[in-house]
């Protein structure tokens, strides 16, 4: 029901309340455990965190609260456990399992005396005593605008939310109206997070300037780019910063309805989300005439069932609309005839839940961060041979430099970094040489790799080009909805044709054909998906067309990842006589005794899985992996005569 | 609704449903009649199907066809676009081994390659006791802690081939000392 | 209400045409002939899947689809640019190499589209420089009452699945799977013999540009007489 108080002074009632239940919890007497339990922490073990916590305080007779929060980021610390210890600083310790919760609960919360530095990472707060994580490089180089309060609030209460400012925007949307919240992202050009940067504001002021009985906001969690995850953490982690962006959104072109489109393969965003909805319209923070205004919005959570095309907006309302997620010709564009023909806004997770901070803080604080033509942040899903691999928010515009070796602490192992996939499968593989290239929109274009999801991937000297462009081909042909010749068809042949190359059986016209193909497709295809699916292709051929021809000419991996070009063999000097320990650890007992009682790998039996290289005891380090196979040396190997070896192992 | 559907079955297509299907369409039944009775509810359906029985018996789609009065030609194009639904039943023990970018480029494959030599069968298959199948997934969004594998709903982190008899074995174990269990009880 | 009439130029031709309406048929109806194959006349919204009736239009950015590109005045158009005729070219290479290539034993040889395509884009059947790409499916499948479906054949273009829709009597055929696995199905004859509506109109049959859909009586008789032979 429209009341006459104002939205502000209806939020200002709930926020107090927020405020108590939230400082009540903070000012605890007991200790508070908060464990990062998303879906990359339950991965890690936070279940058996949480497990060990409850068991150890039990025997311990300690009275604490648990609490489930979300994703701070620091994937490669997890599981992540905040405690807040009456006396101390909120500190945040890593690689938390079962055994060291109980250290912590008999060390730090029974005596009260040990907090345990060795798990340590900081303190929360400014302390004398404590490092704070503002000590530490990824932390000190972050700007968090989207993910400030990922991983520190517990996203199954509003209240918490309500407790940071949360829906103060919307508040103040409420009061000056749909056009002003369009003319401050309009003035803030906010680009589209969900890869292709369109402005968001232009997206809004078309459906906006539309006629029409109903309009609707769609909220893009189809997150498919198989090596992102930084939606699903934004929906596990604030999901009510989500709902905001999206009911400003719909304030903005006039939608009375909203939906959230979140992959099936989230079921933990679905739940945090549908309860989340739940809340919301309990303190009339959506739903019927919200905070006493006359806008109302009806929102509701949609599972997409796994396609990656379905990312592209008019294969979304396919999907959504029961039929086969099938892109379409554009125009009409979904701004101007959407769902249901009627005028429907899509935007990215990211987009949305930037929206409440340029709201809160104006246009002209987002023009600070960033550069001239992308400002904001950038998250960025930082993972392979990184030190410190995980969620990252940047400023747009730092280096790829900064990103990966200032931010996420160089590359592992004291190995040379060969190269950066960027953007997913619609993007590309930048070289060392292009480190330099800046983080936004446009730089990322022209040199041939795209922002699209926030996928980084960051290789070595170990990971071969022309098999990360098959994967990849690979990936989009598979997920090609069929529709249009260029990108069913061609896209298959890329596949083809790289798969060949990575056996040894490529011929040096196949790399015309590569370019050629690629070219065609990305010219003819319908939607983005086609259009974008040679780029790994095309940025491979550019950058690493030396590994292309090894392959071919020489039937050599430089880097030793194809298997078919790659062979196995101990080195019988550094090999000691008795170890055992790569016998034990082959899948396929490859691995033989020989003659001289060391290790000699059966090349018939081999299935080049390199589990020997791991199993290998350090100070000897004898198993050797060459390319071509025919590098493996004559060591004159013979293995040890079957009778002598049934006394040996008795 | 599925009396009308089995009685226009000839004998081998009844013969070829087994108790279990039959347990499973019963089912579906019910749970249909919660489902609004409109096309938009197609894939709805078809997941809440897929998630509660781990897949869809052919004459479920001919069930979801009816309550929703669309073809069943829609139902099965529908169903073999997406790559949430199955058709087969899955095993007792499904494993999912990721392939996204970053399991990939850490020998995701050959993660799959163990498990399909372990327990003899291929990916998209299940074993002829029912006891395992084997699928590839493209990213469950846990790369930083790659390669993974996803064994019913738990996250394995950082899978090796060594590792992947060891998640086996603890199946096996927990299978055996619930068999000990069970005759305990018995007796 | 009827459009405004505009003109248009399509290769130093001039037209006169309503403005909004879709440059292909336009084309096609004033002798300027360009390839395709998933348009079927009077289609309110074409599918643009077949991607060979790419054109330049001036001032428009890269090739665009005359199936769906609407006219307006002073349109310039060009259908026959080298780098239309390139991408035409290998969108018809990519869809000849997952094609069995089979036109002397096909029930459409001598009266089938792609061959017409062929001539008219001076390309051979068979493509040499793609390898074949083969679709897993079988020679034929022919459960269905009326019809004979030959999956290795079919271009995926869509033209049946269309005009099946607007039969009056709900829709029967349809896609199922997806990407290179994209197969025209009966349903009915998969799923269930016994729910097959097909109301042997064969209008499917007819709209097929490659002989891939056939009605069940006239492929008889025709593979018997080949057989005489």
């Amino acid at each position: 029901m429209k009341t006459e108080k104002s939205p502000k002074e209806h939020l200002k009632a709930h926020a107090e309340s927020a405020a108590s239940v939230v400082a009540a919890l903070k000012d605890s007497p007991l200790p508070v455990i908060y464990v990062g339990a998303a879906t990359c922490g339950l991965a890690a073990g936070a279940l058996e965190t949480i497990a060990g916590f409850e068991e150890a305080l039990k025997d311990n007779g300690i009275e604490a609260e648990i609490r489930k929060v979300g994703c701070l980021g620091h994937c490669y610390a997890e599981p992540l456990v905040i405690i807040q210890n009456p006396g101390f600083p909120s500190l945040l310790y890593q690689k938390i399992g079962a055994g060291e919760a109980g250290i912590l609960v008999r060390s730090f919360l029974k005596d009260g005396s040990d907090p345990c530095y060795e798990y340590l990472i900081g303190a929360l707060e400014a302390d004398e005593n404590f490092p704070t994580l503002m000590d530490y490089p990824r932390y000190l180089y972050e700007n968090r605008v989207v993910m400030e309060h990922c991983g520190l609030i517990d996203p199954k209460e509003v209240d918490h939310y309500l407790a940071v400012g949360g829906y103060e925007s919307l508040a103040a949307g409420l009061e000056k109206g749909g056009a002003w919240v369009l003319d401050e992202v309009k003035a803030a050009n906010l680009r589209g997070r969900g890869g292709a940067g369109f402005p968001a504001g232009k997206k809004w002021e078309i459906a906006r300037g539309v006629e029409a009985s109903s309009k609707m906001v769609i909220c893009n969690g189809d997150e498919g780019d198989p090596g992102a995850y930084m939606d699903r953490t934004l929906l596990e982690s604030n999901p009510h910063q989500v709902l905001e962006g999206l009911a400003l959104a719909a304030l903005a072109i006039g939608a009375d309805r909203a939906l959230l489109y979140i992959r099936a393969e989230y079921p933990l965003a679905v739940k945090i989300m549908e309860a989340a909805i739940i809340q919301a319209e309990a303190k009339n923070l959506l739903g019927e005439n919200i905070l006493g205004s006359d806008f109302s919005l009806a929102v509701t959570v949609f599972q997409g069932s796994g396609a990656f095309v379905c990312g592209e907006e008019t294969a979304l309302i396919e999907s959504l609309s029961g039929r086969r997620g099938m892109p379409k010709v554009r125009p009409p564009y979904p701004a101007v005839s959407g769902f249901a023909e009627l005028p429907t806004i899509i935007n990215n997770v990211k987009t949305l839940s930037t929206v409440p901070s340029i709201i809160k803080n104006g246009a002209e604080w987002f023009h600070g961060i960033g550069t001239a033509e992308s400002p904001g942040t950038a998250i960025f899903s930082v993972v392979g041979e990184v030190e410190y691999p995980g969620l990252v928010e940047v400023p747009m515009g730092v280096t790829l430099e900064h990103l990966v070796v200032d931010v996420c602490g160089g590359i592992k192992n004291g190995k040379e970094l060969k190269a950066v996939q960027i953007g997913g499968p619609s993007g590309g593989c930048l070289p060392a040489s292009l480190m330099e290239t800046e983080i936004d929109f446009d730089s990322l274009k022209s040199v041939g790799a795209m922002m699209g999801s926030g996928g980084l991937v960051v290789m070595n000297e170990d990971t071969c080009m022309v098999e990360v462009a098959r994967y990849f081909t690979d990936f989009t042909q598979g997920e090609s909805c069929g529709k249009c010749t260029f990108c069913r068809i061609g896209t298959r042949h890329l596949r083809e044709i790289l798969q060949s190359i990575t056996v040894g059986e490529g011929e040096m016209s196949d790399l015309d054909d590569l370019a050629e193909i690629s070219e065609a497709v990305v010219a003819g295809s319908l939607c983005s998906l086609g259009k974008t699916a040679p780029n790994p292709v095309i940025t491979t051929l550019r950058f690493f067309r030396d590994e292309y021809v090894a392959h071919i000419e020489e039937k050599r991996c430089p880097a030793r990842m194809c298997r078919t070009l790659t062979a196995f063999y101990i080195d019988l000097e550094a090999c000691a006589r008795g170890c055992d320990a790569c016998v034990a650890c082959c899948p396929t007992e490859a691995i033989f005794t020989t003659s001289n009682r060391k290790k000699a790998i059966d090349q018939e039996k081999c299935v080049k899985c390199g589990e020997c290289v791991y199993a290998c005891p350090p100070e000897y380090d004898a198993v050797r992996r060459v390319s071509p196979p025919e590098l493996i040396p004559d060591q004159g190997v013979e293995p040890l005569p079957v009778k002598e070896n049934e006394e040996g192992d008795a | 609704m599925l009396d009308r559907i089995l009685a226009t079955l000839d004998e081998s297509e009844k013969a070829a449903i087994d108790e279990e299907e039959l347990a499973v369409l019963k089912a579906v039944a019910d749970e249909l009649l919660s489902v609004p009775q409109e096309s938009l509810q197609l894939l709805p359906a078809l997941q809440m199907i897929q998630t509660k029985h781990g897949y869809l018996p052919r004459l479920a789609l001919r069930m979801v066809a009816e309550h929703l009065a669309v073809t069943i030609g829609n139902v099965y194009g529908i169903a073999t676009f997406y790559n949430q639904f199955r058709f087969n039943p899955p095993g007792r023990n499904p494993i999912k081994v990721c392939l996204g970018t970053a399991c990939h480029v850490k020998g995701g494959e050959i993660i799959l390659e163990n498990f399909e030599r372990r327990l003899g069968i291929k990916e998209n298959e299940t074993s002829e006791d029912r006891e395992y199948s084997l699928e590839r997934v493209a990213c469950i969004g846990c790369c930083a802690l790659a390669p993974a594998v996803v064994v019913g709903e738990k996250v394995e982190a950082y899978v090796t081939p060594s590792k992947v008899e060891g998640i086996i074995t603890e199946i096996e174990v927990r299978k055996e000392m619930a068999a000990r269990e069970q005759e305990k009880n018995e007796d | 209400m009827s459009a405004e009439m505009v003109t248009i130029t399509v290769d130093d031709k001039e037209i006169t045409a309503p403005a909004g309406s879709y440059l292909l048929p336009v084309c096609l109806e004033n002798d300027i002939y360009i390839p395709n194959l998933c348009y079927v006349e009077g289609m309110e919204k074409p599918p643009a899947s077949c991607r060979l009736c790419l054109v330049e239009i001036e001032g428009v950015k890269g090739p665009q689809v005359s199936c769906r590109s609407e006219i307006f005045a002073g349109m310039v158009v060009k259908t026959n640019s080298e780098e239309i005729l390139k991408l035409r070219q290998i969108a018809f290479r990519l869809l000849v190499s997952t094609n069995d290539g089979s036109c002397r034993t096909c029930i459409s040889n001598r009266s089938c589209e792609l061959q017409q395509i062929a001539k008219f884009l001076k390309q051979p059947l068979k493509t040499k420089r793609l390898r074949h790409i083969d679709r897993d499916y079988p020679e034929l499948i022919d459960d269905h009452p009326y019809l004979v479906y030959e999956p290795k054949k079919c271009l995926l273009c869509g033209r049946c699945v269309h005009v099946c829709s607007t039969i009056e009597k709900g829709y029967k055929l349809s896609f199922a799977k997806r990407g290179m696995d994209t197969i025209v199905s009966f349903f009915g004859s998969e799923l269930d013999p016994a729910s097959v509506d097909c109301q042997d109109c064969f209008a499917c049959t007819e709209v097929c540009p490659v002989g891939s859909l056939s009605s069940k009586e006239k492929w008889k008789a025709f593979i018997a007489g080949l057989d005489k032979k």
